[in-house]
C-alpha cells in the first residue's frame, strides 16, 4: 500500500470539510475521487500534500504512520500535486522549472550547469514520450503543456503518489487523450495517482478505484468494474431533507428583468433569460461554469462584449456598478472579505455607504444615518455592540454577510443578485438569509441566486439555469427538479 | 469598549502625553522653553507642516502618496516671489501661486490614474520637473521680497497668537470635516481599504482620487504662500524635505502607510511632536543635525507601536 488515510476529519469553523474518511491507494493504481462543489475531494488532497493538517486520524506514508504532514515532509516521501493552475515561473525555461531549487551546478560556483540541465530533461521528457521542448520559456506553452511539465517535475523528484486536481478542465479532447497515455504510462511505472474529476466519462476511462464523496463523508469505495455512472451519481446526491428549507410560496407577478443575449468571450457565451417580479432565479453548475462571471456582467463588473439587459421593458446602459447601482441592480458578491467589507471601517460605515452614495448629499448627517443604520441592524438581527465602534472584522461571518446584505437593502433596487448568499455562514444567519430573500421576493423584486449548495439551490429557486462552459444550458422548473438531474446537467451526463 | 476607556488606545492621546513629558523634561532644564517667544515660534514653525501634513492625512488614509509636494512649494514659492517683486500685487500673486500649485497637484494624480502607476512613484519623477522648471525660470537666483509680504507671516491676534497657526487649524479642520462628515471623507476610508470593494459599491474611483490630489494642491498652495511670507524669499529649494517630515508626522500621528484608517486629530499632535522635538534639541543645545536623526528615529517607533498594537488586536 502507497498511502493510507485513516479517519481524516477536518473541520472549519462549524463546518465539517471532511468526516471520518479513509482512503488507500496501491502502487500503480488510478484513485479517483469525485463529488459535487465542496463534498471534500480538494480537503482530503491536501491532507496528504500537507497544505492543511487534519483535527483527527493519521496518514500511513512510507511505512510510518503520521498525525499530519508539512508540506516539505510531503514532497520528501513522494508526494505531488499536479494543480489546475500551474504553479510554475513562467520566465524561466522547462529545464529550469524541472532543476527549479536542485540546480546542477557546473565547476565555476554558483552557475547553474544549463547544458547539463538540458539533457537530463531532454532524456526525461523523451522517457514519458511527451510534447515538450526543454529549453522553451513557460509562459509560451499551452495548458497542457504546463500540466504535462508539472508532471515531469513530480517524476523527477522521483514521486510515488501524484495528486491531480481537475486537471483536464482546461484541456482539449486532443490534449485530454495525451494526458490518458501519460497516465497509462506512469501507473506502469508502479506510480499511484489520485484523480479528482468532474467528468465522469474519464474516470470510468482511466480509474481503476472510485472513491464517493458527499458533504465531507466517504459514500463508499468501489473498484471500477463493480459500479456504473448511474449509481455513481445517485450516491452523490441523496441528501437528508432537514438540509432543505421550506420556502414560502410567494406569487410571481410579471417579467420584470429581461436579459438578452449576454457575451464575453472565453467566459459567457450568449445567455439570455427573463426573471418575473417576486422569483428566485437560481443558477447552478459547476466552479469555473461561468455563474459568476455572468452575474459580474450583469452589474458591470466586468464589459459585456454584447447583449440586452432590461428592467421593466426598458433597455439600460450599463458600464460600471456605478450605473448598475443607479439603474436599481444590487450584486451580493461571492467573497465579501475581498470585494465587499471594508474591514478596518465601522459597522455603520459599511452598511451606510451605498445609501450615502446614492441618496444623501455631500454633508452628512450623522444622527439620521446612525438610525438609519440601527433600524436595519434589528431587521436584519446582526449581532453587534456598538454599531459606531465596531469594525466589520470583528462581527462572525454570518454578520458580516447580513451586514453586507443590509448595505444593498438601503439601496432601492429592482434586481438582487446573490452570489453565494451563505458561504461560510452559521445555519441561523443561513436562514435569516433565506427570509431576507422571501421578503425581498414578496416585495416584488426579481433575484438571481448564484449557489453550489445543492439544497439551498433547490430549496430556494422557483426556476434553475443550469451553466455550463459559460453557456445558459437548461432552465428547470423546480417542480421537476431532483438533486440527481440537477448534478446530470451540471457535469453534463444526460441520459 | 466604553467611551472613556476608548481615549486610552487613541493615538494622539499618547502623543499629548509623550509632548507634556517631553516639555516638562525640557521647561525644568531650560525655563525659558516655556517662553511665550519660544511657544509662539513653536507654533509658527508648525504652521506650515501643518497644512502639508493634512493633505498627506487625506491622501494617505486614500492610499495615495504625494512625495512632490515640497518641490511643488519650492516653484508655488517662486512663481509668487516674481510677481510680488514686479509689482503685480499680493491677491493676484497669492492666486495664481495657489492655482499652480494646485495643477501640480492635480497632474500628480491625473499621471497616476491615466498610467496607472502608484502615485508615490509619479509624484518622486514630479520631484525632478517642478524643481527644473522652477531653477530654469529663476535661473536658481533667491527671490527676496523682505519688507513687503509681511502681514501673513508677522501678525499675531491680541500680539500672542500667530496668524499662521490659525490658518493651520483651519487646515486640519477642513481635513477632519471632510473626514468625518462629508460623503467625500467616507470614499477616502473606502478607496484607502479596500478599492475593488469600493468599485463594486457603485462609487467611481479615479473621480475621487482626483479631487483628493486636487484638495492636497490646495493645502499646499496655502502652506507655499504662508511660508514665503514668513522668511520674505524664495528659490526653487524652498520647502523641500517637508514631504517626508510630513509623512512622519501623519505616520507618528496613527495613520498607517496601507491606507483605510487615521485622524487628522493624530496627525496634528504628530506634526507638534516634530516641532517641539526640534524646539526641545534647540534649546537643550544639542547639535542641530541630531534633529533629523531624533525625527527619524521617531518615526520608526511610532511605526513599532502601531505594529505591536495592531499584532494585540
Amino acid at each position: 500500500m502507497l498511502v493510507t488515510i485513516k479517519n481524516a476529519t477536518k473541520i472549519y469553523g462549524q463546518h465539517k470539510a471532511l468526516s471520518n474518511v479513509s482512503f488507500e491507494l496501491r502502487e500503480g493504481e488510478v484513485h479517483c475521487l469525485v463529488g459535487e462543489n465542496g463534498a471534500g475531494k480538494s480537503t482530503l488532497t491536501k491532507i496528504l500534500s500537507g497544505a492543511i493538517t487534519p483535527e483527527s486520524g493519521s496518514i500511513i506514508l512510507g511505512g510510518v504512520e503520521h498525525k499530519s504532514l508539512t508540506p516539505r515532509q510531503a514532497i520528501e516521501l513522494g508526494v505531488s500535486t499536479v494543480y489546475q493552475e500551474a504553479e510554475l515561473i513562467e520566465s524561466l525555461t522547462v529545464a529550469d522549472n524541472i532543476f527549479l531549487g536542485d540546480e546542477r551546478l557546473s565547476h565555476v560556483p554558483l552557475v547553474v550547469d544549463t547544458r547539463a540541465q538540458n539533457e537530463k530533461a531532454a532524456a526525461l521528457i523523451r522517457s514519458l514520450r511527451l510534447n515538450l521542448k526543454e529549453d522553451a520559456i513557460v509562459e509560451g506553452l499551452s495548458s497542457a503543456q504546463k500540466q504535462m511539465l508539472q508532471i515531469v517535475k513530480a517524476l523527477y523528484r522521483e514521486a510515488k503518489v501524484i495528486i491531480m486536481d481537475e486537471p483536464t478542465s482546461s484541456l482539449g479532447l486532443e490534449e485530454t487523450n495525451s494526458l490518458m497515455n501519460l497516465i497509462r504510462d506512469l501507473k506502469a511505472k508502479g506510480i499511484g495517482i489520485i484523480y479528482i474529476s468532474h467528468y465522469l466519462e474519464e474516470i470510468f476511462e482511466i480509474g481503476d478505484t472510485i472513491t464517493i464523496l458527499k458533504d465531507g463523508e466517504s459514500m463508499g469505495t468501489f473498484p471500477i468494474q463493480t459500479i456504473d455512472m448511474e449509481t455513481v451519481i445517485r450516491k452523490m446526491v441523496g441528501r437528508d431533507a432537514s438540509l432543505f428549507y421550506t420556502k414560502e410560496t410567494v406569487a410571481l407577478g410579471p417579467v420584470q428583468v429581461q436579459l438578452e443575449h449576454l457575451c464575453r468571450k472565453d467566459v459567457v457565451d450568449d445567455v439570455s433569460f427573463d426573471v418575473r417580479a417576486g422569483e428566485i432565479f437560481g443558477l447552478g453548475g459547476l466552479v469555473g461554469s461561468g455563474r459568476s462571471e455572468l452575474v459580474n456582467l450583469i452589474f458591470g463588473a466586468d464589459r459585456k462584449d454584447s447583449g440586452e439587459i432590461l428592467i421593466n421593458g426598458e433597455a439600460l446602459t450599463i458600464r460600471s456598478p456605478y450605473d448598475a447601482v443607479r439603474a436599481g441592480i444590487c450584486l451580493i458578491t461571492e467573497d465579501r472579505k475581498k470585494l465587499a467589507m471594508f474591514t478596518p471601517r465601522s459597522v455603520v460605515e459599511n452598511i451606510a455607504i451605498v445609501h450615502n452614495e446614492r441618496y444623501e448629499p455631500p454633508v452628512l448627517s450623522l444622527g439620521r444615518e446612525r438610525r438609519r443604520v440601527r433600524d436595519m441592524v434589528q431587521r436584519l438581527s446582526i449581532a453587534v455592540t456598538d454599531e459606531e465602534e465596531q469594525t466589520i472584522a470583528e462581527l462572525s461571518g454570518g454578520n458580516q454577510q447580513k451586514a453586507i446584505i443590509g448595505r444593498w437593502l438601503l439601496s432601492d433596487a429592482r434586481l438582487y443578485i446573490f452570489d453565494e448568499p451563505t458561504k461560510g455562514v452559521d445555519v441561523g444567519a443561513r436562514s435569516e438569509i433565506f427570509r431576507i430573500m422571501v421578503e425581498l421576493a414578496k416585495a416584488g423584486k426579481s433575484i438571481i441566486m448564484v449557489s453550489s449548495d445543492m439544497p439551498e439551490l433547490m430549496s430556494m429557486s422557483d426556476r434553475i439555469g443550469v451553466m455550463r462552459g459559460g453557456r445558459l444550458t437548461h432552465i428547470l422548473e423546480r417542480r421537476d427538479v431532483t438533486e440527481e438531474t440537477l448534478i446530470k446537467n451540471f457535469i453534463g451526463v444526460l441520459s | 469598549m466604553n467611551r472613556a476607556g476608548a481615549i486610552f488606545r487613541e493615538q494622539w492621546f499618547f502623543l499629548l502625553i509623550v509632548e507634556a513629558a517631553l516639555a516638562v523634561v525640557t521647561g525644568l532644564i531650560n525655563p525659558r522653553f516655556f517662553g511665550l517667544n519660544n511657544i509662539e515660534n513653536i507654533l509658527e514653525q508648525v504652521s506650515v507642516l501643518g497644512l502639508v501634513a493634512a493633505g498627506a492625512t487625506l491622501l494617505m488614509i486614500s492610499g495615495n502618496f504625494d512625495i512632490s509636494v515640497g518641490a511643488n512649494i519650492g516653484i508655488s514659492a517662486c512663481v509668487m516671489a516674481i510677481m510680488i517683486k514686479a509689482g503685480y500685487g499680493y491677491v493676484p500673486s497669492v492666486i495664481l501661486g495657489i492655482v499652480l500649485a494646485t495643477f501640480n497637484a492635480f497632474f500628480v494624480g491625473a499621471s497616476s490614474i491615466l498610467f496607472k502607476a502608484p502615485s508615490f512613484i509619479i509624484s518622486l519623477a514630479c520631484i525632478g520637473i517642478f524643481r527644473g522648471i522652477a531653477l530654469a525660470f529663476t535661473k536658481g537666483v533667491l527671490q527676496l521680497i523682505y519688507g513687503k509680504f509681511e502681514f501673513l507671516g508677522t501678525k499675531r491676534f491680541f500680539n500672542i497668537i500667530p496668524l499662521l497657526f490659525i490658518i493651520s487649524i483651519a487646515g486640519y479642520l477642513i481635513i477632519h470635516a471632510i473626514l468625518k462628515y462629508m460623503k467625500l471623507g467616507r470614499r477616502a476610508f473606502a478607496i484607502g481599504s479596500n478599492v475593488q470593494a469600493t468599485y463594486l459599491a457603485g462609487i467611481p474611483i479615479n473621480l475621487n482620487k482626483l479631487i483628493f490630489f486636487i484638495i492636497n494642491g490646495l493645502l499646499v498652495g496655502t502652506a507655499a504662500t504662508l511660508l514665503l511670507s514668513r522668511i520674505g524669499a524664495a528659490q526653487p529649494s524652498t520647502g523641500s524635505g517637508i514631504e517626508l517630515q510630513a509623512i512622519g508626522a501623519v505616520v507618528i500621528g496613527g495613520t498607517p502607510m496601507t491606507g483605510g484608517r487615521g485622524k487628522v486629530i493624530g496627525t496634528f499632535f504628530g506634526v507638534l511632536l516634530t516641532g517641539i522635538i526640534s524646539n526641545a534639541l534647540n534649546m537643550l543645545q544639542v547639535n542641530p543635525y541630531f534633529q533629523d536623526v531624533a525625527i527619524g528615529a521617531l518615526i520608526i517607533v511610532s511605526l513599532a507601536v502601531s505594529a505591536f498594537s495592531q499584532r494585540r488586536a
